[in-house]
């Protein structure tokens, strides 16, 4: 107490110090109950929820977008990771299937490889440790 | 009124023919009752794999994107006319389409098993096989009589 009042002294600005002194006693009349915490509040330490990275960056898969879609693709046989390699969710899952059927269909994107040109491309995840042994449920 | 993409291969011609047969699949669009928005040309590179057609197998093609309006009865139509000319390796129609927002759900598949909906589903549905159990209707948690 002593150092807070020298400090006060020192301090230049002008404080005012009946301030310290607000009674803790509220009238009875008074109705706002601001001090009650307010128990409906969401749960300020809930995690953030997990997202797959094409929800992350809201990519929607094209079929013309072949770069992308053969991050997708085993460069060794062409085959199409399943989402327990990928970690895409159901849904973004089913769309690069999709698009990257239509592709193929169309004779743009390689079916039986990775193309040579799109092998230097950065991993969009670990296919040697999949989160999930198989992609069933 | 559907937009459609038609991604299509032709093979290696000499400009003035090439412009011949672009002219040649705009028109048969036309001929359809079909519009088109947009022409883009996808550039003339090796294909990923061989394609044999006509009786010719191509290494190489020329790609280029149609973008169109046109009735959905044409579209078969379309097809088959593209696919009798001799200059197209591949043709592909597909609907442009914008998928509806759908919320991520990654943190309900990361769960483990039991606590899956999709896993919950197909144990509710597996019960339903189960034998149906005889119920004594007695009232009581134990058999009364001798087994």
């Amino acid at each position: 107490m002593f150092s807070y009042v020298k400090a006060l002294q020192y301090s230049q600005l002008p404080i005012n110090i009946s301030r310290t002194w607000i009674s803790i006693t509220r009238p009875l009349t008074s109705t706002s109950n601001n001090d009650i915490p307010n128990f409906d509040m969401e749960n300020p330490f809930e995690k953030e929820k997990p997202k797959c990275i094409l929800c992350k960056y809201d990519i929607t898969p094209d079929y013309k977008n072949v770069k992308l879609l053969s991050q997708f693709q085993s460069p060794y046989t062409g085959r199409i990771y399943g989402k327990h390699i990928t970690g895409l969710c159901t849904e973004k899952q089913r769309q690069v299937e999709w698009e990257i059927s239509k592709a193929q269909r169309a004779g743009i994107m390689a079916s039986y490889l990775k193309e040579p040109c799109f092998i230097k491309d950065p991993k969009l995840f670990d296919s040697e440790n999949p989160i999930r042994p198989h992609r069933f449920e | 009124m559907i937009t459609y993409e038609l991604m299509i291969l032709f093979r290696l011609m000499s400009k003035p023919e090439l412009v011949n047969t672009l002219k040649r699949t705009a028109q048969t669009l036309y001929n359809r009752g079909g519009i088109i928005r947009k022409l883009e040309n996808l550039g003339t590179r090796d294909m990923p794999f061989k394609i044999s057609s006509h009786g010719v197998v191509y290494n190489k093609a020329s790609y280029y994107l149609f973008i169109f309006n046109s009735p959905p009865a044409s579209i078969p139509d379309l097809l088959d006319e593209y696919e009798r000319d001799i200059d197209i390796i591949r043709r592909k129609i597909f609907k442009q389409e914008t998928p509806e927002f759908k919320e991520c759900t990654l943190h309900e598949e990361l769960q483990p098993p039991p606590y899956r909906k999709s896993v919950q589903e197909l144990i509710a549905q597996a019960r339903k096989l189960d034998k149906p159990k005889f119920k004594y209707n007695t009232g009581l948690d134990y058999y009364p009589f001798q087994k």
